[in-house]
């Protein structure tokens, strides 16, 4: 039977290697699906699972021992991601403005428009949900899934992202318009059928 | 007038973020306008289906491959106070890379062939780019891992510094010669990046002998505060890619004498 996640912690933090290895088998696989959410490729989640990891190994005491682990390494992990957005951030805004809005995810997305003979074709949803985020700039992404996803005001999206609200609103607003203009033709099909 | 809701309108809708007094209008024009009403519909089904959908799954064996790479990282962490052991290493690779840089801006300046560049374990075949763009790539891990160390060390522990300082001389060497580099080959973000870290590596090295606890607060709050690590692991991870990319472009073209571009 599986050690429970509270007992695991506790040896982590006494300095088990063991156990902290446990934890990091246990929960990477979901902290990567969250962080390939929020940044939108392989390699920035890869990157932020690592930094998770080493700020959970780092903040291991002040973890509270009633509290869920995997929520606290989902807080840590949405923190490391909007941190890599913000960086990243920086360093387009530095090389050229438009890079946010023409990044490589929406060069991955560039050729997948959606067409009826295309979303006719698609039985995946949850393929064709990922293929309309990957047409999203990073910043609409992380703006985007904060909002939605996380549940985080408007206010409090801008706030983490460092923008103001109105620039806030309207990387939702081109978020939210271009995963309905992907997905609408999905809805319809799936409507008829 | 009643004109139709704004899609922007019907977003701030669905997220329940309508403005306190315009909800009642907003509210009031759904339940008159079947248009309106449908336009909301649809966004909704749309919503519903990004919700259905299924994350990202990460590639079998991930939890292996994120160990195999985090353990060294905890390694450094744990052995902050073994540095003495490896830092020969450390310099040794670090010479290594200013020479490989210094060779290489000195064949910028002649517009020979950089020779020098060469190294043993690498053949002949491999151009002065990608050996530059590996070095400079070496640099940038060894420096986040001084930094990650300094920045998960203990503030009582601000001794740590002095330990530090012959190693930070050593990368400030070659990150000026790495930014040199940029600066003349106008890459300004990796420039940027390179200049904001010569001046913590300065503090390091230049750092009292009787560093305080302060002293390593204010560092640790300037690595922090100006996203250092994440910056280098961007930059890092963007030479990795340029790397990989030249080995590819190095099959169909000719080897180019452009160094960090």
């Amino acid at each position: 039977m599986e050690e429970r996640d509270a007992s695991v912690v506790a040896r982590a933090r006494d300095g088990d290697r063991d156990a902290f290895h446990a934890l990091v088998d246990r929960h990477s696989r979901y902290i990567y699906s969250l962080a390939h959410r929020m940044t939108g490729n392989a390699q920035d989640a890869e990157d932020v699972v690592q930094e998770a990891w080493l700020k959970a190994h780092k903040q291991l005491s002040r973890f509270e021992a009633r509290a869920d682990f995997r929520t606290w390494m989902h807080r840590i992990t949405v923190n490391c991601s909007i941190d890599l957005i913000r960086a990243r951030r920086h360093r387009e805004d530095a090389h050229d403005p438009m890079d946010l809005e023409q990044g490589p995810l929406s060069e991955r997305g560039a050729d997948q428009q959606a067409t009826p003979e295309r979303v006719a074709a698609s039985v995946q949803i949850s393929d064709r949900v990922n293929e309309a985020l990957g047409l999203l700039t990073a910043l609409e992404r992380a703006a985007f899934t904060l909002r939605h996803v996380e549940g985080m005001s408007i206010e409090e999206v801008g706030e983490k992202l460092g923008l103001k609200t109105s620039a806030t609103k309207h990387s939702i607003f081109r978020a939210v318009k271009k995963m309905r203009a992907a997905l609408e033709p999905l809805v319809e099909t799936q409507g008829r059928t | 007038m009643n004109t139709h809701l704004t899609e922007d309108e019907l977003i701030l809708h669905y997220y329940g973020e309508t403005e306190r007094t315009d909800v009642a209008r907003v509210e009031s024009h759904l339940a008159s306008c079947a248009e309106c009403r449908f336009a909301n519909q649809q966004l909704r089904q749309v919503m519903t289906l990004v919700d259905s959908a299924a994350p990202v799954e990460a590639p079998p064996g991930f939890e292996r491959i994120a160990w195999a790479r985090l353990e060294p990282a905890l390694d450094g962490n744990r052995s902050r106070w073994k540095t003495f052991f490896w830092f020969p290493q450390w310099a040794l690779a670090g010479g290594v890379a200013a020479l490989v840089l210094a060779a290489f801006v000195a064949g910028r300046v002649s517009t020979v062939d950089p020779v020098p560049a060469h190294t043993p374990g690498m053949t002949a075949t491999v151009d002065s780019k990608s050996v530059l763009q590996a070095e400079v790539g070496d640099h940038l891990d060894r420096t986040q891992m001084m930094l990650m160390e300094l920045a998960n060390t203990d503030t009582d522990h601000s001794d740590v510094l002095a330990g530090e300082q012959i190693r930070a001389v050593d990368l400030v060497a070659a990150n000026r010669l790495i930014r040199q580099s940029a600066e003349q080959n106008g890459d300004v973000v990796i420039a940027d990046v390179l200049e904001d870290l010569e001046r913590v590596l300065m503090e390091i090295a230049n750092a009292p002998a009787n560093a305080s606890s302060n002293d390593l607060t204010d560092l640790q709050s300037r690595i922090t505060d100006e996203d250092l690590l994440f910056r280098l692991r961007v930059i890092a991870s963007e030479m990795r890619q340029r790397t990989l990319n030249g080995r590819a472009t190095s099959d169909r073209v000719p080897a180019k004498k452009m160094p960090v571009s």
